[in-house]
């Protein structure tokens, strides 16, 4: 415990005047001769152990009391994290800085952000350590180790500044104890400063048990200090890009921007958004009724044939890093759809429904045996349409990840039994309506999707297809078309950036009316649509989230002011290859993870918290004194309750019930 | 212990003579002399036999800030030795230690007065208490009804003395318990660590008196409380005197209350 007057604890010794006091009080006895002598004997049979306890709480609360007022007249330092610290100074102290986008909320009322706040408690924690302790940060969106010569250098170091990452707290302490088992010290300690933003801190990961053995298991005595941060922040806006997919049409080319909007203020209000394509502003007034809303918004791109890139702003707020959305967009591409099926007829509707290309963009369709598709990578595929037995081994590994990079793939019914299962999808029974009677479609997603309405505002004429026969979708997936009986006509999973359907039907008069045109060709159109992500998603990233190869990279900033993609946001160019780099998801999130929960993760491990509840560090120094003198005033009432005189329990001689009376009172009585 | 007229051998006064008076009791010489009808009154002969039972064991010896509960218990046997001779009734003085060890009997003598002020002022107190034993005793030894007047602390146990106090009562005894107690020992306020000394043995207790004070208050009232609804029980006259108390108001009173008590039986 760290003291503005330190001097003060010389007094502590006087913590046991109290019971010098006793002692001398008892030793000062007097001799009284003594005639009623029984009752003194009775009186002291019965009465030792509570009066003992009674008198052994008394001399407790009278030293708590005085302890107090000691530690209070010493002025203990606020900081809870500055002030609490300062044991004996440990070997290594080891911060584990949460760099995240989260950290860059600015407290209330302050230009302050969390992660300012955290190195300005951190700095004022490690000064008193300097020279004597071997201290390292370690940050969350780099790992590295990085010695501090000073306190002072924490907010110089390039490893604390603002990023646009998100934290991984399991693997921060891997990094953390990977260090601490190369550096043999006695004794460490481990500062943590984070808002504990769950997303980061991931209380249910696999990693966190393992951890604990390990961090317990070492021969050093390792503490751990969590300086959470937990003021609050201004009210905050942040953007996500969710799609931005471009479109070539009769030549126009636009770009379809899809963006999430989150606000932590849920009153109505217009929004000045901006869109800025490759250096050209346009701003557009969106109404916002609730918290949230995902815009949509249509950009021509005009004469712009190549790639482009470009950003979606809200302006200025409590948080700076979650404010724009990037994106890039590639050259007119052509979308190839691979139909793979034995059944002839089956390949020649499909293709042709998925290879009707609008004047001024590319289709292309082929069909393939199951046998064939066995050995095809599926790189240059949209949209892959299955009908076959459902596939296993190494062609559901090359379908997964083709749909994990944001491909789409259909399933369609052979009608033969399948026991086997896709993204735990399979089928079930097959079965025929009876004779001039069909399944009728009862519902269907109409507001986006592949049955989605067109954008003139119409319909597709699903209630007017006719399914004779189907065979039953097993599974869990989120239906987007059901039967009147409930049973599935159309599923959807999503599975990485890309989503896999099941059909139970097929567009062949003896199974149904979908393979009509108004049905089938928009559904297609549509699928290649959404497949056509995938030409684009890998140009959109993520900070933290770049591949090996990625890294690898010669990147060369582009737009947004960063120079290290893997930690900051904006347009960055390799070679040829332009990417969006955008803040990590699930940093809009403002689920904390609980106390109980780190504890959890982290049990078996010396832990103390510690709380910034704002910037003024003075405030907290006051309650500091404030729990002092509470402490002090409380032990002092418990300590004037228990010297009272109990009453004592007689019989009245005229009723014979029992009443309690001061003993003076019942002295008057008998008298 | 109030005077009656009566026919004793003891003179009292002259009164004027009302009609309907017994004239065997004119006083016919005075008549002769001068010529008026005078009535010669008599002291009343009641045969009243009073014992004084002295507790004189070393708790008697207990001295507070108004002096020794023997002391004060010597002062009123002696005031009411001399009451009862004065009235011509017989005192007796019984002091009661270890063993009985001074028992005077009851006489109307006023020269025996002399003799219960000399054993008064010789008694001290000292030893362990026999008073249960010498009431038992006391209560087969006098065979004619007469008033017990017991002078204790009462610190005995209260059963034993309730049973003393009964086969009193069973033997016709008018018996008066005077208990007496000082302040100290009915409010037991110390502000520091004590060493109580036992006065009638060698045992002694340090103890905090704050600490067991309630205890001790609570086991005292519950004793005395006990002794009084005994004494109400067996209707013998109870009476608490704390030794800060007057003396002589005391007496008063106890004698007025007694006359009361005399006037209402008739």
């Amino acid at each position: 415990m760290t003291f503005l007057q330190p001097e003060i604890l010389w007094a502590l010794p006087l913590v046991l005047l109290p019971v010098i006091i006793h002692l001398i009080n008892r030793l000062r006895h007097r001799p009284q001769p003594w005639a009623a002598m029984r009752f003194l004997v009775a009186a002291t049979q019965s009465s030792t152990s509570q009066a003992k306890l009674r008198q052994w709480l008394i001399l407790l609360f009278r030293v708590l009391a005085v302890l107090m007022l000691i530690l209070f007249l010493g002025r203990p330092l606020a900081g809870g994290w500055l002030g609490w610290s300062v044991n004996s100074a440990p070997d290594a102290i080891v911060i584990l800085l949460d760099r995240s986008v989260s950290m860059e909320g600015k407290l209330t009322g302050s230009t302050t952000t969390r992660r300012e706040q955290a190195l300005s408690s951190l700095m004022k924690a490690v000064e008193p350590f300097a020279g004597r302790s071997q201290i390292v940060v370690i940050d969350s969106a780099l790992r590295r180790p990085q010695p501090l010569a000073r306190a002072s250098d924490l907010r110089e170091l390039p490893a604390t500044t603002a990023t646009d990452t998100s934290s991984d707290f399991p693997g921060l302490f891997q990094a953390a104890l990977t260090w601490l088992e190369e550096n043999q010290t006695s004794t460490a300690e481990l500062w943590v400063a984070s808002d504990l933003q769950r997303t980061n801190w991931k209380p249910d990961d696999e990693r966190w048990q393992p951890l604990q053995a390990q961090l317990t298991a070492l021969q050093q005595r390792v503490r751990l200090r969590v300086l959470a941060i937990s003021a609050e922040s201004d009210q905050d806006t942040t953007v996500t890009l969710q799609d931005a997919l471009r479109t070539d049409r009769d030549d126009r080319a636009e770009l379809l921007l899809a963006v999430d909007i989150q606000r932590s203020n849920n009153q109505p209000t217009t929004l000045p958004v901006t869109v800025n394509l490759n250096g050209t502003p346009s701003q557009f007034e969106v109404a916002v009724e609730g918290g949230n809303l995902r815009w949509r918004q249509r950009v021509n791109l005009g004469a712009q044939r190549g790639s482009g890139w470009g950003y979606v702003e809200v302006p200025a707020d409590a948080n700076l890093h979650n404010n724009r959305a990037w994106f890039v967009y590639g050259p007119p591409a052509k979308l190839r759809t691979t139909v793979v099926t034995d059944d002839a007829r089956v390949g020649r509707w499909l293709a042709a429904a998925s290879s009707a290309a609008a004047p001024g963009t590319q289709r292309e369709a082929r069909v393939l045996s199951p046998a064939d598709a066995a050995g095809q990578t599926f790189d240059g595929d949209v949209l892959i349409l299955w009908q076959a037995a459902l596939p296993a081994a190494d062609v559901a590994t090359k379908l997964d990840a083709f749909v994990q990079s944001g491909g789409a793939l259909v399933f369609l019914p052979t009608g033969k039994a399948d026991a086997g299962q896709f993204a735990s999808q399979g089928w079930g029974a097959v079965e025929k309506a009876a004779e001039n009677q069909s399944y009728t479609v009862a519902r269907w997603e109409e507001k986006e999707g592949p049955l989605a309405k067109t954008e003139e505002g119409f319909s597709l004429p699903m209630n007017t297809a006719a399914i004779t026969q189907r065979q039953m979708i097993t599974g869990t997936a989120p239906a987007l078309a059901t039967f009147a009986d409930n049973g599935a006509l159309l599923t959807r999973q999503t599975l990485g950036r890309g989503q896999v359907y099941f059909l139970a039907s097929l567009p062949l008069r003896e199974w149904s009316t979908l393979g009509n045109g108004p049905v089938l060709v928009p559904v297609m159109q549509r699928l290649l649509q959404t497949g056509s992500r995938r030409l684009t998603q890998a140009s959109l990233m993520q900070c933290g989230d770049l591949s090996a190869v990625d890294q690898a990279l010669p990147w060369q900033p582009v737009e947004g002011g960063g120079t290290n993609p893997q930690i900051e946001s904006g347009i960055y160019r390799a070679g040829e290859r332009l990417a969006a780099l955008n803040r990590a998801s699930g940093e809009d999130s403002t689920e904390v993870a609980t106390r109980e929960e780190v504890n959890g993760a982290l049990s078996g491990i010396n832990l103390q918290w510690f709380e910034e509840t704002g910037q003024n560090s003075d405030r907290m120094q006051g309650e500091v004194w404030r729990l002092f003198v509470t402490a002090m005033l409380l032990f002092l009432l418990v300590e004037s309750f228990l010297v009272l005189p109990t009453k004592v329990t007689h019989t009245d001689n005229l009723t014979g019930k029992s009443v309690k009376r001061r003993p003076e009172e019942a002295a008057e009585v008998v008298s | 212990m109030a005077p009656h007229r009566g026919s004793s051998v003891e003179f009292a006064e002259y009164r004027n003579y009302v009609p309907g008076d017994d004239l065997r009791r004119l006083d016919w010489r005075v008549f002769g002399r001068t010529d008026r009808f005078y009535m010669k009154e008599f002291e009343a002969d009641t045969n009243l036999r009073c014992y004084l039972v002295l507790d004189t064991s070393a708790s008697m010896g207990f001295t507070g800030q108004h002096g020794s509960r023997l002391d004060y218990a010597k002062k009123i046997a002696a005031s009411l030795a001399y009451l009862t001779i004065q009235q011509g009734d017989a005192a007796g003085l019984v002091c009661v230690g270890e063993k009985v060890n001074l028992d005077i009997p009851a006489k109307r003598n006023p020269a025996h007065l002399q003799l219960i002020y000399d054993t008064l002022e010789q008694v001290e107190a000292k030893g362990t208490t026999n008073l249960v034993q010498a009431l038992h005793d006391l209560a087969e030894k006098v065979r004619r009804r007469a008033l017990i007047i017991v002078l204790t602390d009462g610190f005995e146990d209260a059963e034993s003395l309730l049973n003393c106090f009964q086969h009193l009562r069973f033997q016709k005894h008018d018996l008066v318990m005077f208990q007496l107690l000082d302040r100290m020992e009915m409010e037991f306020r110390f502000d520091r660590p004590v060493r109580f000394n036992d006065l009638e043995s060698s045992f002694n207790l340090v103890t905090e008196p704050n600490s067991i004070r309630d205890e001790y208050l609570a086991q005292l009232h519950k004793h005395l409380a006990r002794l009084k609804q005994g004494c109400h029980q067996f209707n013998a006259d109870y009476r608490q005197v704390i030794l800060d108390e007057s003396y002589e108001k005391l007496l008063a009173d106890f004698l007025s209350e007694r006359a009361n008590a005399s006037a209402s039986r008739g």
